[in-house]
């Protein structure tokens, strides 16, 4: 009998070359990663739906993998390390020594629709800084970002930078009844409709920050000329790199609770402070991303300040000259 | 360089005077004919020309920066892409059409045709009535005509051809205009010649 080789739609086996290949990267990071102080966490592939269900939105939960296992519990298989992790670690934090350094890799798997680029399996390799407060955690970890993905993507990395909660005074004053569609139409930097609804945030999507930080108001423009001074500070040090602020992009990840109502396709909407996507190559899908999710851990019961980042290999290595 | 990818097909023709109007002559680009790349040096630019359906695909994964497709296409496709403008010439309709000027009933399944078959499901989730969603890939009028479908979702211009075969625009489920689409990472490192370009787009008055 022949046995078929084909494979679900969205996996993928690795064979020979391109198994050596990811290999080879992961091992350079693992060892960057260990020299700069992190240590290795390894989480299960299996895990109960019933403590993130307060974290999960429409979005998420429609990609996760759940099933009922045989002794009745409903379970998922891993879709993000992020919230795995927090609430692992959140019930021992008082008897752990402060900040951790943690590191993990591994697959995540989500179901998505059929479409180009979009795998249901991927693999992720990321980090996390908990318990260092302030700007200081956020420039450790966007560093350690930018020197991992330099080291392995090669040149025309770009990293978009901004953070959550920017515009939603402006979303909010713009349009009271539907905050998040105008945070949708400016994501997708829709200019009549911003145009219609509010001409300062016309300023953001052009430009990606509005004509002065003070537009957003009092405390959204603080944070946002600290970004700017972060940013600077990043792009001296990685001159490889192409740093950009903008702040539509990060449009629907809000803070305000009136905006989220139909928020963020598929956004992995925990971030709460800073937050970065990065591109390689040509292509439109991110190769990494990450930011500061205070929440996540409030939402589980701890205090404590948490930054980390994600990276996908393969899309990293495939935007590779 | 930028690179542009421009339709085939029924909005090659908007596309092409809205930016000859915005003072961005693509001369020389005949994307209906055999040609499949065309560099404008002088504009540093250079054209694709592509099929209304691959179109969002090129641009996601950033082989086009850029192009224009029409929204119908582009609300089938979803390719996470940005869309600045619309262009206002080229509008159309997306409608639900039959022999019967009525919807049907509450409670009653129907079969739909249609070439945007996610679209019509989520049309479908909405309304008091069920549908089978039959996907082809044209002459879905004839569907209806013929009655292998009593309900069929596509474009209407002017409505000739519904006209011409007994039809009846029953209702209207969209307006379709070409869009401008944009990769997000493209958008990053080419943002000044975008806003150049949408800038002038939007003071000849060919878009919203």
């Amino acid at each position: 009998m022949r046995v078929s080789a084909a494979l679900p739609t969205g996996v993928a086996a690795l064979l020979f070359e391109s198994a050596r290949r990811r290999r080879d990267a992961e091992d350079r990071l693992v060892v960057h990663l260990r020299e700069a102080g992190y240590a290795e966490v390894i989480l299960p592939i299996l895990d109960y739906v019933e403590p993130y269900d307060s974290l999960l939105t429409t979005a998420s939960r429609g990609e996760l993998y759940r099933f009922v296992d045989r002794d009745g519990e409903l379970l998922a298989l891993r879709a993000d390390f992020t919230p795995m992790l927090a609430r692992l670690l959140a019930p021992r934090l008082e008897s752990l020594p402060l900040p951790l350094r943690l590191y993990y890799r591994g697959d995540v798997v989500r179901y998505q629709e059929e479409r180009a680029g979009r795998a249901r399996e991927f693999y992720q390799l990321g980090a996390e800084l908990l318990g260092l407060p302030g700007e200081a955690a956020e420039r450790e970890v966007l560093r350690l970002f930018l020197e991992l993905a330099t080291a392995v993507g090669g040149g025309s990395l770009q990293v978009v930078l901004g953070f959550a909660g920017a515009l939603d005074q402006l979303l909010l004053a713009a349009d009271a009844a539907n905050p998040a569609a105008l945070a949708a139409a400016v994501a997708r930097r829709e200019r009549s409709a911003v145009r219609r609804a509010c001409p300062a945030l016309l300023a953001v999507v052009e430009n990606g920050v509005p004509e002065r930080p003070e537009d957003l108001g009092p405390e959204a423009a603080g944070r946002l000329r600290g970004l700017l001074a972060l940013r600077d500070e990043l792009a001296a040090s990685f001159p490889q790199a192409l740093l950009t602020i903008d702040l539509a992009e990060f449009a629907c990840n809000s803070l305000d609770p009136r905006m989220s109502e139909g928020a963020a396709e598929g956004e992995r909407s925990y971030y709460d402070g800073v937050v970065f996507h990065a591109y390689a190559g040509p292509a439109a899908l991110p190769v990494g991303g990450g930011g500061r999710y205070d929440r996540l851990f409030k939402a589980l019961g701890a205090e404590i300040p948490a930054v980390g980042f994600a990276i996908s290999l393969e899309r990293l290595l495939e935007a590779r000259p | 360089m930028i690179r542009l990818a421009l339709p085939k097909g029924r909005n090659l023709e908007a596309a092409l005077a809205a930016f000859r109007a915005a003072g961005i002559p693509l001369d020389g680009v005949d994307a209906n004919g055999r040609s499949l790349l065309w560099r404008l040096p002088d504009l540093g630019v250079e054209i694709l020309s592509l099929k209304d359906w691959d179109l969002p695909l090129y641009v996601g994964h950033g082989i086009a920066d850029c192009g224009i497709v029409g929204s119908d296409v582009l609300e089938e496709v979803d390719g996470d892409l940005l869309v600045p403008v619309r262009l206002l010439a080229g509008r159309s309709r997306l409608s639900l059409i039959g022999l019967d000027p009525a919807l049907p009933a509450p409670g009653t399944q129907v079969r739909l045709a249609t070439k945007y078959p996610q679209t019509a499901r989520r049309l479908v989730a909405g309304r008091t009535w069920g549908a089978e969603i039959l996907k082809l890939s044209g002459s879905i009028e004839l569907a209806a005509v013929l009655r292998l479908a009593e309900l069929a979702l596509d474009i209407v211009q002017t409505g000739r051809t519904l006209a011409e075969n007994h039809l009846v625009e029953i209702e209207t489920v969209a307006e379709v205009a070409p869009c401008l689409v944009v990769n997000r990472a493209s958008y990053q490192r080419h943002r000044a010649l975008l806003n150049d370009w949408i800038g002038r787009l939007e003071a000849a008055e060919v878009v919203s």
